[in-house]
């Protein structure tokens, strides 16, 4: 784990999750699977603060546990899981357009939860959206559970692996950590549950009598004593169906972009065909125009064609107009004409550049070196005699994808790292306003509630002055700017992974 | 001829006659004759006389001495160019022909050679392959000197004069800035030594490569634009949206905003050039021999295209562009809390 990702991923979990868990989890990142009372000492925390914080990591996967030799249970953290943290907003968006309000609240309560049974999730999902609704209106369970049933059946969500029932009585002492199977046809099976019921509206605070709640709370508790019928089935958002419908997209608007947008619907068919299945069968029409696209090539004609979207030349050119859109950019746009000619032709002399590029021979060596200097270009050398006398060499330019995407998506690590901190770094400023807003809003909303003259509450407001205002105003501005953009930089680094990603798996 | 046949016949040593006749038996044979034929028809006359008539001759600038493969050829030297060459001395003629015979490269089988008197040559350039240079490259001011063996104060002196003269002309190389190479005044220079149509004065053109290739981007451009408002078939839209390199050039032609003749391998290249901008896109057709266009039975056909995806995530943040981005570490001089290229992003 390079020294950027460490960073990042001690930043995203101090903001979710706090100081302790961020120490261990931190520790665990940089030295690898280890025993907990290891952990303790390093660390230097308490041996039960370090449970706790194991547990919450280990709720929402970020964490694993395996038992070794010895009985000695080791824990490892998954780097790359805790950078998924960032990329939570845009599942939640992607629930959302695919299944409306309902799973996006799904979705996202299992994203901050982790792990959740069903009935949880139903429960806490059919709440929420009750108190959004109009008064007297309920949200009934069977709907969420179907939009449940139906998030699992396009795989979005999926069970997390559970302790195997062992029918023969073992009578030997319990294993130290239990081991997780799941079977992978189970992975996607919903219960049969009959959840009756309505999401109960939770009432203000305010309308009940100091003494009422503890009245009402027995009755909850009553509710819940029956046993939860699924108890023990816990289920997980699947960040890699994510990942694929993402992938998806990526292709069908880079297809609308260079065609149109009928091949781009026929490129979309394909892609959804093939969601549960991988291999692809043949579209109704021939599309021709898919002579162009690298992606789509023909596999055999048994059912008049049968066509094959090639991910991995699809992903291949995604990054590498990635890594252009990045040069023009930052270099300018004659660069970005080098760089694509370089790219084309492989393995290029400079003489040759200018000449193809048509740009005068002072400027384009400066661009040349540039970018060499940039790494995002590589000189091969070709010796002419045994010892390699420079004047006798001949060197040529190209450029290698794979380092470069690597080295690009290092650097947007650190960027979304700097981001983060410059977004902490404004808040902190600005915290004494903020802290004064909060208080002038909570008075605000008790004098509301015991009704209070307008006069007063006029008053009360404008202790926070114009300035003071305009400047909370800009605040917020920034740091919605801020986050917007920590969110375009993950798009790139789920472009840049995925592609290295693929490739590393061809070899 | 027979008379005069007939009044050699007693010896005559006139080297005058002498001079006379050989002139008349190259223009008899203007391709130039060899010793052997001179020989023949007047075999009473010894090799000596013969030699010293023939070195007079040359002397005057009436004969060329030339070497071919079959041996030494006499030729009758153009009167014109005589008359040029009358107040030059002996080196100057002898390099104005090395820098002619560079010029005459292409299709001549001779080589020059250098009066008697001075070292004969061998310019051991293979005549065969310099007639593949398809042009014309001059000599370089070195060259000469190797060819003539004159020193260097002495061959600047000459050039010189002969520039003044408007015999010969200098071309500055395009590859190297400071080189010049020499050749006939009234020659063509080779692309390879202007550059071209994209070269003028050995600067090169940046502006009007420019200005084509924005003009051929927006033709293929608006002919992309009808062909998608006429809302066809795909299949047609796409078809309809290509255009051939020819039809480029005839456009380009039309527009009239070259002074250059540009020819289509120029408007080619300069497609080229979009493609490696992403704006262009180009597939090769088979195309029947003899359709418009065509070269060796294929057609180049160019399309406008958009990118494939808009301006990365990564670009849009200022991290992404930022200069001193290495430096950049929390708690130093410059770091993500004080980092000025963000706050004036976010003031934007």
């Amino acid at each position: 784990m390079t020294q950027a990702e460490i960073k990042l991923c001690s930043l995203l979990l101090q903001e979710h999750f706090g100081e302790i868990v961020e120490k261990i989890g931190v520790h665990l990142i940089r030295t690898g699977s280890q025993p907990l009372r290891v952990i303790a000492h390093d660390t230097g925390t308490s041996l039960d603060q370090v449970k706790k914080a194991l547990c919450v990591l280990v709720q929402h996967n970020l964490v694993s546990y395996q038992v070794h030799k010895r009985g000695v249970v080791e824990y490892e953290a998954q780097c790359s899981r805790v950078l998924r943290m960032l990329r939570y907003p845009r599942y939640i968006y992607t629930t959302k357009t695919l299944y409306s309000d309902t799973g996006e609240l799904i979705v996202e309560e299992l994203l901050l939860n982790g792990k959740l049974t069903m009935s949880a999730v139903v429960k806490k999902v059919a709440d929420r959206l009750t108190e959004t609704m109009e008064d007297g209106k309920t949200m009934d369970y069977a709907e969420v559970s179907n939009t449940f049933v139906r998030l699992a059946d396009t795989h979005f969500v999926q069970r997390c692996p559970s302790v195997p029932t062992t029918e023969n009585s073992d009578p030997g002492p319990p294993p130290p950590a239990p081991t997780l199977v799941i079977n992978e046809k189970d992975m996607y099976l919903v219960p049969k549950l009959s959840l009756i019921g309505k999401g109960k509206r939770r009432r203000s605070s305010d309308e009940d009598a100091a003494g009422e709640p503890k009245a009402k709370r027995p009755k909850y508790t009553t509710d819940n004593k029956e046993p939860i019928p699924d108890d023990g089935i816990y289920w997980q958002a699947n960040l890699d169906r994510f990942h694929q419908h993402f992938r998806d997209q990526a292709i069908v608007s880079a297809v609308a972009n260079r065609m149109d947008q009928t091949s781009s619907e026929i490129v979309r068919t394909m892609l959804r065909m093939s969601e549960i299945t991988t291999s692809s069968s043949a579209p109704f029409t021939q599309p021709l125009s898919s002579n162009e696209l690298e992606f789509v090539g023909k596999s055999g004609d048994s059912g008049g064609g049968m066509y094959v979207i090639n991910l991995h030349k699809a992903l291949a050119s995604l990054a590498t107009a990635t890594l252009e859109s990045v040069v023009q950019e930052r270099f300018g746009s004659r660069c970005a004409r080098i760089f694509r000619l370089v790219l084309q032709k492989k393995h290029i002399e400079q003489k040759q550049v200018e000449d193809f590029a048509m740009i005068p021979a002072k400027e384009a060596k400066d661009m040349l070196y540039k970018m060499l200097s940039e790494n995002f270009m590589s000189l091969q050398e070709i010796p002419k005699t045994p010892d390699h006398a420079p004047s006798r060499t001949f060197y040529l330019y190209t450029v290698n994808i794979l380092s470069a995407a690597r080295m690009l998506l290092h650097r947007c690590y650190k960027s979304i790292a700097n981001l983060i901190e410059r977004r902490q770094f404004e808040t902190k400023e600005n915290k004494r306003l903020l802290e004064k807003s909060q208080r002038v809003e909570a008075i605000i909303a008790s004098m509301q509630a015991t009704g209070a003259e307008e006069a007063q509450l006029q008053e009360i407001e404008e202790m926070i002055t114009a300035p003071e205002r305009q400047q909370l105003e800009t605040l917020k501005r920034n740091v919605n700017k801020l986050d917007a953009s920590e969110i375009q930089v993950d798009e790139t680094i789920f472009l840049l992974e995925s592609y290295i990603e693929c490739t590393m798996k061809r070899q | 001829m027979a008379e005069v046949k007939v009044k050699v016949q007693p010896p005559d040593a006139d080297p005058v006659e002498i001079e006379n006749r050989i002139i008349e038996l190259c223009h008899q044979f203007p391709h130039g004759i060899t010793d052997q034929v001179i020989q023949n028809e007047m075999p009473h006359i010894e090799a000596q006389q013969r030699a010293v008539a023939i070195n007079r001759l040359l002397s005057m600038g009436q004969l060329d001495l030339l070497r071919s493969n079959t041996g030494l050829l006499y030729r009758i030297k153009d009167s014109q160019n005589a008359g040029k060459m009358k107040g030059s001395d002996n080196q100057e003629k002898l390099v104005y022909q090395i820098i002619e015979d560079a010029g005459n490269k292409v299709g001549t089988e001779f080589h020059h050679v250098g009066q008697a008197g001075l070292k004969l040559l061998s310019s051991g350039d293979p005549p065969a392959s310099a007639s593949l240079s398809a042009g014309i490259t001059g000599i370089w001011s070195r060259d000469i000197r190797y060819k003539s063996n004159l020193p260097l104060t002495e061959i600047n002196k000459i050039l010189k004069n002969l520039e003044s003269k408007k015999l010969i002309k200098a071309v500055k190389s395009v590859a190297a800035s400071k080189k010049k190479v020499y050749m006939l005044y009234n020659l063509q220079p080779d692309r390879s030594v202007t550059g071209g149509a994209w070269y003028s004065d050995q600067d090169f053109e940046s502006e009007f490569v420019e200005v084509l290739n924005q003009q051929c981007f927006k033709f293929l451009q608006s002919k992309a634009e009808t062909a998608r408002e006429s809302k066809q078939n795909p299949m047609i839209q796409r078809n309809s949206s290509f255009a051939s390199s020819h039809e480029v050039w005839k456009y380009i032609c039309e527009l009239g905003i070259s002074k250059v003749e540009l020819s289509m391998e120029d408007i080619e290249t300069i497609l080229n050039t979009l493609i490696y901008d992403g704006k262009v896109e180009m597939t090769i057709i088979a195309a029947k021999e003899g359709t418009v266009g065509s070269v060796d039975g294929h057609m180049k056909l160019y399309r406008a295209v958009n990118p494939i995806i808009p301006p990365t995530g990564l670009v849009r943040a200022p991290c992404g562009l930022c200069p001193v981005f290495d430096d950049c570490h929390e708690g130093g001089e410059i770091s993500p809390s004080n980092c000025i290229y963000m706050t004036e992003w976010l003031e934007f």
